[in-house]
């Protein structure tokens, strides 16, 4: 009892706190930078969209304004499937160069992505989603990582902002900070775990289509380019800008949708699980598996401490009970205060 | 003060949440294989 009590223990102090500390350590005594170099390679923007027809508009504008040369930027808008019209938005911005690649079945993005890389020309390609805006040095920035022959994959900074248009500061806001202080160090001793959906690039002649019911692409195509050898880094200069969710239990089913589909990752790329095969191995297990394995360790936790309460374990289950209690409180008073979603146009200062 | 109990609760609700997915992946819970509309481009 009292080891299985210790192991959970070490285990989620390790994964939440351990883990930075180790990344700082091991970033100090073995940085890996990266060789930046600007540069102005033929590039593609690849958006894939469904019913998007809100968003396009914005999106596009933003994507067309963006500071990289127009004759270098192949923009690409994937739809798969669309039945709100998304359509007549795009095929308005033909004219301002933009390809359309349509699907009238609704495939899921996995294909609507490989679909869009078939028509792809540029040595690198830019992942984007709809609803993010880009800042306007978005992709000089990322580009400008490939001057570095190790990099193989760039991952741009996805910026939560609240209704004041700074970056949240609520505990989702926190939350995904760390996230981002993580994937920095990460970066900066090999490779991040996964990029940001809302902007990251690779080199073209590395992609590999994707299964068409994968969930989290963004995930999947770094990991790959990192077992090919090559390094997945993390670019803060490249930013994309969303609002923050506006409450914990929003976030609550993105999260659920993004640890599912770290299950399908570990199923579908077992080699990522081998400490031979995965250069990142240890940033792997800590970051990803781990965050699989920390309920069932804080459940362990709690249920071997109910059988131990004297001395110091009388102390920790004190802390347990008002930790929990708290969260049960905080529940209560997260649903009482939900706020509207802040809408981030292209002229936003931040934005721009 | 409010930060206090809103803490605990997302790092609870996230822990929740890997249990959710694990469960959505051994029953293969379709609705959560394309994005939500909320966060990301699909929706199934």
């Amino acid at each position: 009892m009292h080891i299985v009590f210790w192991l959970s223990f070490a285990f989620v102090f390790y994964v939440y706190l351990g883990y930075p500390v180790v990344l700082l350590v091991w970033r100090r005594i073995a940085p890996r930078p990266v060789k930046k170099e600007y540069w102005e390679p033929a590039v593609t923007l690849v958006i894939a969209a469904h019913n998007e027809r809100q968003n396009l508009e914005a999106k596009l504008t933003n994507c067309i304004a963006l500071g990289y040369p127009k004759s270098k930027l192949q923009i690409i808008v994937s739809l798969d499937g669309p039945t709100d019209g998304s359509e007549f938005v795009v095929w308005k911005y033909v004219s301002h160069g933009v390809e359309v690649v349509h699907s009238r079945e609704h495939t899921g993005k996995a294909a609507a992505l490989n679909r869009a890389l078939r028509r792809a020309t540029g040595d690198i390609v830019v992942f984007a989603d709809v609803r993010q805006m880009l800042s306007q040095n978005a992709i000089r920035e990322l580009v400008a990582n490939f001057a570095d022959e190790t990099v193989g994959a760039v991952s741009g900074e996805l910026l939560l902002m609240d209704e004041s248009r700074q970056e949240a500061k609520s505990e989702v806001g926190l939350y995904w900070r760390y996230e981002k202080a993580l994937r920095s160090m990460e970066s900066e001793v090999h490779s991040v775990v996964g990029a940001t959906g809302a902007i990251y690039a690779i080199r073209r002649e590395l992609y590999e289509d994707l299964p068409q019911d994968t969930i989290l692409d963004d995930v999947l195509t770094p990991l790959r380019i990192v077992l090919r050898g090559k390094r997945t880094v993390f670019e803060p200069e490249s930013k994309a800008y969303d609002s923050v969710a506006c409450c914990p239990l929003a976030e609550y089913r993105r999260k659920v949708r993004t640890l599912c589909g770290n299950y399908q990752l570990v199923a579908s790329l077992p080699q990522a699980i081998s400490p031979w095969r995965n250069p990142i191995f240890i940033q792997f297990i800590s970051h990803k598996l781990g965050r699989l394995v920390v309920p069932w360790a804080l459940l362990a936790l709690f249920i071997t401490n109910l059988f131990m309460l004297r001395g110091i374990y009388a102390v920790t289950f004190s802390l347990q009970a008002v930790w929990y209690a708290f969260a049960v409180i905080g529940h209560f008073l997260s649903r009482r205060e939900v706020t509207a979603p802040m809408v981030i146009t292209t002229g936003s200062k931040r934005a721009a | 003060m409010k930060r206090l109990f809103l803490l605990p609760y997302t790092f609870a609700l996230m822990n929740v949440a890997a249990v959710a997915g694990l469960f959505y992946f051994v029953t293969r819970k379709k609705d959560v294989w394309l994005k939500s509309k909320s966060s990301h481009v699909h929706k199934r």
